[in-house]
């Protein structure tokens, strides 16, 4: 079999390489603003805050390119799959970006203040949990590997279940309004890492329409909940 | 127009309503017009298209794509019979019309053609008025109405009737490439078919002359039957509602011969189609 279209193929797998790049990008970032927070380190969050530029500029330029593709080319069948795909990462990813940024000046903003170590050892379990998570759902896309973006959903539900836990920890933060400042300032973080958690999932199925052709969602902590 | 037609010279009674689709997802709701069963061509010893079997729904846009050479216009040409005008053609197989053999021993090929009525690649008007163009198949026919109702009505339906009211009687060849094909378009429908098949309609025409034939096959869709073959799979994807793909086996000595690889709802071939070829087909990785 020859491609007819070497061009427009050329296009669309440079572009998927950028959203890759991209999601390696962010996935460092998530980590980066984890460890800002449980080390107050001004250095990384400064370094967060930056990296989110870089990915700013690359979902303009994924855009632009994306635009491009469409009006010149017109793609069908998986090419037009891939595209969709790709522009629902751009977005997904750029809020993971931004979700980095919040934790980031979360972190800046409470560098001074006490700490409580149970809820920092919670999002910090919440940020090792969502690590493998990012990486699969990268590779997932990478690969093409249904099987891997299926394991999403189950890897998300103790992200979700550590983010409802974390209001009790910081009730338990009692009266003193520096803790209780520095507390209830972690629930933001907790639930910027949930909504990371969720956006890795929401890769994962668009890597599974990629795959298959079918819209899906996949289940959620909710729908587990329900049982 | 009945479904229970005369296309031979005497009624045909024994005529079945056509059954339920057979088997095509996504046919619910919609009759079939045409069933094609194992279909075979061959041209002498040269055998075009092999066991093709699908079905042609009512008031819907039906377009057949494939490479040059995968059968498509000669499957489109045994839906009225045209193969029939070409020596040594031989069709093989059931093809039914409102559950009518259309190639039955007692049925007409006028009356089929009359029927379903056919616009070719490049607009072929006849060297008369455009006038004259509308009214010679009915005429033909033997048609006793007000020929100017006739002339306007169909037009109309055309989408040309306010680009020519006023020059009817000037030559088809006076209009543009896009008028001349719209025309060709109001001829096929003066004598009432109730099937438009159309064989690259649009090839020989600018964009917006194709547009605007587009949405004249949109517009007549919903009084008749269109069947499309096309090259251009934007366009197929934009028209139809349903697309069937042929693709072509070549054999050790070279010879090719057409075949149906898939045939599906319109929105579901052209994002995620079922079978690998018609993938390869549609994103350019093919040959």
């Amino acid at each position: 079999m020859s491609d007819q279209r070497p061009d427009f193929h050329a296009a669309l797998k440079s572009l998927e390489e950028t959203t890759l790049s991209m999601a390696d990008k962010v996935e460092g970032m998530v980590a980066m603003a984890i460890r800002s927070l449980v080390n107050s380190d001004k250095t990384l969050v400064s370094q967060v805050i930056a990296d989110d530029d870089v990915v700013d500029e690359i979902y303009m330029e994924i855009r632009s390119r994306w635009m491009n593709i469409m009006a010149r080319q017109q793609p069908m069948g998986r090419d037009l799959r891939m595209m969709a795909a790709i522009l629902e990462m751009n977005n997904t990813l750029e809020r993971m970006g931004d979700q980095s940024v919040n934790i980031a000046r979360i972190a800046g903003l409470t560098a001074g203040l006490p700490r409580e170590e149970t809820i920092l050892a919670k999002l910090q379990e919440m940020g090792d949990l969502l690590k493998p998570m990012i990486r699969t759902a990268i590779d997932a896309f990478g690969r093409r590997d249904a099987d891997e973006c299926l394991l999403l959903p189950a890897m998300d539900v103790p992200v979700d279940v550590l983010n409802r836990s974390m209001w009790k920890h910081v009730v338990a933060c009692g009266n003193d309004p520096q803790l209780l400042e520095w507390a209830t300032r972690m629930i933001l973080v907790s639930r910027a890492l949930e909504r990371v958690g969720d956006q890795a999932v929401d890769i994962g199925e668009q890597v599974a329409f990629l795959l298959t052709g079918d819209h899906q969602e996949f289940l959620r902590f909710h729908d587990y909940d329900a049982d | 127009m009945s479904t229970r037609m005369e296309l031979a010279s005497t009624v045909v009674e024994d005529a079945v309503s056509p059954g339920p689709s057979a088997g095509l997802a996504g046919s619910a709701g919609s009759s079939a017009i045409f069933e094609i069963q194992d279909l075979n061509v061959y041209y002498r010893d040269f055998h075009a298209v092999t066991d093709t079997s699908l079905n042609i729904y009512q008031n819907e846009i039906t377009a057949l794509i494939g490479p040059s050479g995968c059968g498509k216009s000669t499957v489109l040409r045994c839906l009225n019979r045209m193969n029939d005008l070409i020596d040594g053609a031989r069709v093989e197989g059931r093809v039914t019309y409102h559950g009518i053999d259309l190639y039955g021993s007692s049925v007409d090929p006028v009356e089929v053609r009359r029927r379903v009525g056919m616009v070719f690649q490049k607009p072929n008007p006849f060297p008369k008025s455009i006038y004259e163009n509308i009214v010679f198949g009915p005429r033909v026919a033997g048609w006793k109405g007000n020929f100017d109702d006739l002339v306007e009505e169909t037009l109309v339906r055309a989408a040309l009737w306010d680009e020519v009211k006023d020059k009817l009687e000037n030559s088809a060849f006076d209009l543009s490439g896009g008028q001349q094909q719209r025309l060709c378009i109001a001829r096929a429908i003066a004598t009432s078919p109730d099937v438009v098949l159309m064989d690259e309609p649009c090839s020989a025409l600018d964009p917006i002359a194709t547009y605007r034939i587009e949405t004249l096959m949109r517009e007549l869709k919903k009084q008749y039957t269109i069947v499309v073959v096309t090259h251009n799979m934007q366009q197929a994807a934009r028209v139809s509602d349903r697309t069937a793909f042929f693709s072509v086996d070549v054999g050790e000595e070279g010879q090719r011969t057409g075949r149906l690889v898939e045939y599906d709802m319109t929105d579901r071939v052209f994002t995620a189609p079922s079978m690998k070829e018609t993938e390869d087909y549609i994103t350019g990785r093919f040959g």
